[in-house]
């Protein structure tokens, strides 16, 4: 047992590369789906384990720095459960894995989802071998990304979780699925040679304010705590040629903001997203969704925002807009789209710009409804994309103008379905509301004359207002094109065509109903289910800030 | 003793100061032995691969147990033993030893029985001369031993007679090394005109007097003269020849393509990797003369060896695009790769942020470490380049059609060398280029352009690494299901796993290469102040004569 509490998170994340393993051994097909499923749900159960090892008791307030686990183990503004290893001694790299209230969320997101979607991959027949394998490898990748603390180690997941999914999309994904493949992978590769770069950069200026030692011959650090200490930022202002606001330290932030807003994605690094889902299977399409994009998401808050926060805050107008247009942009695609999974796709790109939008602003509210926002469309996102499997499977086409009716073929079907569109849309009371509200609360809270943006003088009311305004419309396309196509799938006189439709069957329910019960309970009790987790570790970042 | 003093044989060398080049001895050994195989055995092509193989383990083995010791300051005007040469020995014997049995694997039945003894001589021959290449110091022992390496290579290249492309791949390559090779003993002539010396490294003759090396003298009489440029230029057209540097890279495509391709992958690491320890070598040896210190010379040289670089890696990237035969591809690959580690040998000098940098030993070291990867990335591409080719007869990359469905084992191996070469973690092709761009990194300064363009490649290279990978898995073919040969599949396991523990053990790796990356010092050891006056004061006329 005491094996077991030590090293939980490192059976987590290996967990799923020995289900592959097993997985590529198993003889049948059904002996492979089980091992797989099986694999995804021990992950699962380990993962809720956690709760019962994480204590997020109040807040401390003399805790001295953002996640380092100092005098206050208690608190979840500090990292807890850290194993550390030595892997690399000449670069000082180690293995070094450890949670803390932003990436618990994400990792429950995770494994939770990658349990429904491997539920949800039931019916995959092609080489089911080397799916589940390729799916149960790319699990390890996503939970090394959001447990790691080292950077270099967090750089080798974010690529590890490449291979995989440029597979996935490639082999079992529809007919334009070599183009979508490469498309996803090359522009994702652009972006992470610019995280390479800043990588090394880092370190190397990580040498100056870790100097060799008596104790520790090898100067320097990729501990990501370390790195996003007080003291870290104090000593890299005075290494770093032009300081912390200077050309240097804002081309590392912007080669790692490029690097995750590719992966987000953000307009105009969007577009590998539209063909990825639209040639994707279902349930990878979900993850896609769900998870793969919350990586570029968790890399701005975990590494891009904490190491350059002088940089983050002068360059914020940038970045807002950026996240402003995408949420404009991307819910004005939206609404032209006919074909149903492209329309998810690019309000996948909308509601990632509440994230962008919300790590600009740098306010407490901001930042954490950034971080609902995620697992919010984590959830939702992934229910929509089966809802659109679901339909797709029966009728073997998306098109949106072809569809209607469905309400009176398949009842418990559009029940689910609604349940999702509202959800993502942003129904108070479910948890696409939540996200929204806090982002555009948080924005509008940076006009205010002692938010951060204000203080430093960077801001004007002007601009912050304009911004608000303008991002508050997004909320106003989304529920238009999402009621819009609610009514275009699910209303209107039955159709001929689709009248011998089954109704959901029970695996589809299986999936369905977990993801239901979250997007309400997120919805309604969102300090328990996740603000609990954040609020102390966003308001510990906050030190770096201020 | 006495007989030999009394007629004037002026040395003749101890086992001591011979022992560091035992692996060359066994070489000359392993090529006698294998001409004088077809005496005792009827089918000697088989037994020929075996003495040849036996005689690269013995060469390798007996190598390591002697180490790397110290050069004879007899022999030091001549060829060196320092660690880096003992270290470029090693992997060479270990790749060619890979390129042996590759042989056996791919294309050991296609060769004319009785032909083996003519193949495996010039192997060896080729070998002998990238293993001296390692060691040169002096002018004429670079000059010699780059045509031992040249000259076999030609024959080899041209070793499938009846074939037309082989034999136009084998003329094309004489003709361009014919030309370079002129260029560079014109080259190599005028620097022995200038500074009066052949050997690179300062010394103490045997009668206790100073002999002031190349790098030494260049260093002191500074600036830049026509004679110099001419003369840097010659060597670097000699040199970048051998790398497949642009502009001097239009054989490689074309000779990979013809030659049988155990000879192509020979080439594509022995005698790239050869010519880059030996460009290290003369320039580093410069640059420690000059103190690491920017000036006209060593910065001049810098920007030409970068910017080849940097062009090098572009070029072989975008023309790997339009290929379509997977040899023709790994030819621009290996350019491409040989443009990166170009890169590293123009860290000539130090800029004024990096004071504890020593630019010989980084780039030694980056090289070294890139070149134990890459020989492993290389080999188990073309052997599974050379597997398929047995099987279906292709080298068309769309005959890879299906391979993840028709071959399931050969296609992994397959994509982990693409992965690797491309790049990415979990291999080891990664932890290679990180190494590099660390190095570049540490110096800043301009080689920031360089790092720049090391990246924008890395992407530019992502595709055609990716359509291999896509033509396997992706595309689907009713073409025939197939094992491929024991040994052939074995060693591209053996590579594919190498990859995949030099990527989780870099930090070994790296230890090893950091151990192995001291090159022998350009100035003199035992030279008293007095006969370095001398010396100086020798040098001043010719230094005069300088326009």
């Amino acid at each position: 047992m005491d094996f077991l509490n030590q090293h939980l998170l490192t059976i987590l994340i290996f967990l799923p590369t020995l289900g592959a393993v097993l997985t590529l051994l198993a003889r049948g097909r059904d002996a492979v789906r089980w091992t797989a499923i099986t694999f995804t749900a021990i992950t699962f159960v380990i993962s809720l384990l956690l709760f019962a090892t994480f204590s997020w008791r109040g807040p401390e307030p003399d805790a001295k720095y953002a996640y380092a686990a100092g005098d206050s183990p208690t608190s979840n503004g500090t990292v807890q459960m850290v194993e550390e290893a030595s892997w690399i001694p000449a670069f000082n790299v180690q293995y070094k894995v450890g949670i803390d209230g932003l990436s618990f969320p994400l990792v429950l997101l995770s494994t939770f989802i990658c349990l429904l979607s491997a539920i949800a991959s039931w019916n995959i027949e092609k080489m089911s071998k080397g799916y589940f394998a390729l799916f149960l490898f790319l699990e390890t990748g996503i939970l090394g990304v959001f447990l790691s603390l080292d950077f270099f180690l967090f750089y080798v997941f974010f690529e590890v979780s490449l291979l995989p999914m440029y597979f996935l999309i490639g082999i079992w994904g529809g007919p334009r699925k070599e183009y979508a493949a490469i498309k996803f992978f090359l522009y994702t590769l652009v972006g992470s040679i610019g995280l390479l770069i800043v990588l090394i950069g880092t370190y190397l200026y990580s040498r100056g304010v870790y100097p060799a030692t008596a104790t520790n011959p090898v100067s320097g650090t990729f501990d990501m705590v370390k790195m996003a200490s007080p003291e870290f930022q104090q000593k890299l202002a005075e290494i770093l040629p032009g300081g912390l606001t200077g050309g240097l330290a804002k081309t590392f932030f912007v080669l790692l903001m490029v690097g995750f807003l590719i992966k987000v994605p953000a307009v105009p690094f969007h577009t590998w997203l539209p063909d990825a889902h639209v040639e994707a299977p279902t349930p990878i399409s979900m993850i896609l969704a769900a998870i793969l994009l919350k990586m570029g998401g968790y890399g701005i808050f975990r590494v891009a925002y904490p190491l350059f926060p002088e940089a983050a805050r002068e360059l914020w107008l940038v970045f807002a807009i950026v996240g402003v247009v995408s949420i404009i942009y991307g819910a004005l695609c939206a609404m032209s789209q006919t074909d149903f999974k492209k329309l998810v796709a690019y309000s996948s790109v909308s509601h990632m710009g509440f994230v962008t939008l919300g790590a600009a602003m740098m306010t407490t509210a901001s930042m954490n409804g950034a971080l609902f926002m995620m697992i919010a469309h984590g959830i939702t996102s992934a229910m929509m994309f089966f809802v659109v499997g679901v339909v797709y499977e029966r009728a073997h086409h998306r098109e949106l103008g072809r569809m209607g009716g469905l309400a009176t073929t398949m009842p418990v079907y559009t029940g689910f379905s609604t349940v999702a569109c509202m959800a993502n849309l942003g129904l108070p009371g479910l948890c696409g509301f939540i996200g929204e509200v806090m982002v555009l609360l948080g924005t509008f809270q940076a006009a205010r004359s002692d938010s951060i943006l204000m203080r430093s003088g960077v801001a004007t009311h002007t601009q912050i207002y304009t911004l608000a305004v303008i991002a508050c419309f997004g909320v106003v396309l989304t529920a238009g094109y999402m009621l819009w196509t609610i009514q275009r799938v699910f209303f209107g006189p039955e159709r001929a065509e689709y009248r011998g439709f089954p109704e959901v069957d029970q695996r589809e329910i299986v999936v369905l109903t977990p993801l239901t019960v979250m997007a309400i309970l997120l919805g309604i009790l969102p300090t328990i289910f996740f603000f609990a987790f954040t609020t102390n570790t966003v308001s510990a970042m906050f030190k770096l800030f201020s | 003793m006495t007989f030999l003093a009394s007629i004037g044989a002026p040395y003749i060398p101890g086992w001591v100061e011979l022992s560091p080049f035992i692996a060359d001895l066994w070489l000359i050994g392993t090529i006698v032995a294998v001409l004088l195989t077809p005496f005792f055995v009827r089918r000697p092509n088989a037994a020929c691969g075996l003495v040849a193989l036996v005689g690269l383990g013995i060469a390798l083995v007996s190598l390591l147990t002697v180490g790397t010791g110290n050069t004879s300051e007899k022999f030091r005007p001549m060829l060196v033993t320092d660690d880096v040469a003992f270290f470029w020995k090693v992997l060479l014997l270990i790749f060619v030893m890979g390129v042996v049995l590759m042989w056996f694997s791919t294309t050991a039945s296609t060769l004319h029985e009785g032909d083996g003894p003519e193949f495996f001589a010039l192997l060896m021959a080729a070998t002998l001369g990238m293993s001296l290449m390692g060691s040169a110091s002096n002018l004429l022992m670079l000059f010699m031993s780059v045509e031992l390496a040249s000259l076999p290579s030609y024959v080899l290249a041209g070793f499938r007679k009846t074939d037309r492309i082989g034999a136009e791949a084998s003329l094309k390559y004489v003709l361009f090394g014919a030309a370079t090779s002129a260029i560079m003993v014109y080259g190599l002539s005028m620097l022995y005109g200038l500074y009066g010396t052949l050997q690179l490294y300062s010394s103490t003759a045997a009668d206790g007097s100073y002999v002031a090396g190349l790098a030494e003298v260049m260093a002191r009489t500074g600036g830049i003269s026509a004679l110099l440029v001419v003369g840097i230029f010659g060597l670097i057209v000699g040199i970048g020849f051998k790398v497949s540097a642009v502009p001097f890279h239009f054989w490689c495509p074309d000779v990979f393509e013809g030659a049988s391709i155990d000879v192509s992958t020979f080439l594509s690491v022995a005698s790239k990797g050869a010519a880059l320890v030996l460009l290290l070598r003369v320039m580093m040896a410069i640059a420690e003369q000059f103190g690491y210190e920017p000036n006209a010379i060593t910065t001049s040289i810098a920007a030409v060896i970068g910017v080849i670089g940097a062009i090098t890696a572009t070029v072989g990237n975008t023309a790997a695009y339009v290929q379509t035969n997977i040899k023709r591809l790994l030819a621009y690959s290996s350019i491409a790769h040989a443009g990166y580690m170009l890169c590293a040998i123009s860290l000539l000098s130090r800029t004024s942020t990096s004071t504890d940098f020593y630019p010989a030993r980084e780039a030694a070291q980056a090289i070294l470490l890139y070149l134990a990867v890459y020989l492993f990335m290389n080999l188990g591409a073309f052997t599974v380049a050379g597997l398929v080719h047995r099987e279906t007869g292709s080298e068309q990359i769309s005959d890879y059609a299906g391979l993840g469905r028709r071959s399931p084992l050969l296609a992994a191996c397959m994509a982990v060398f693409m992965i690797s070469l491309l790049g990415l973690p979990p291999f080891a092709g990664f932890v290679a280029k990180l190494n590099l761009l660390w190095v570049l990194f540490q110096n800043g300064g301009w080689w920031w352009g360089l790092i720049i363009a090391i990246a924008v490649n890395t992407i530019l290279s992502a595709y055609f690494y990716f359509r291999v990978i896509r033509v396997m898995y992706l595309d689907s073919s009713t073409a025939p299901a197939f094992v491929g040969n024991p040994l052939g599949l074995g060693l591209s396991v053996v590579c594919s796993v190498a990859l995949l523990l030099m990527f989780v053990g870099f930090s070994p790796l790296s230890n090893v290469t950091h151990r192995y990356d001291r090159l022998e010092s350009a100035a003199a050891t035992g030279a008293g102040p007095p006969a370095a006056q001398a010396s100086r004061a020798a040098m001043a006329p010719r230094a005069a004569l300088q326009p």
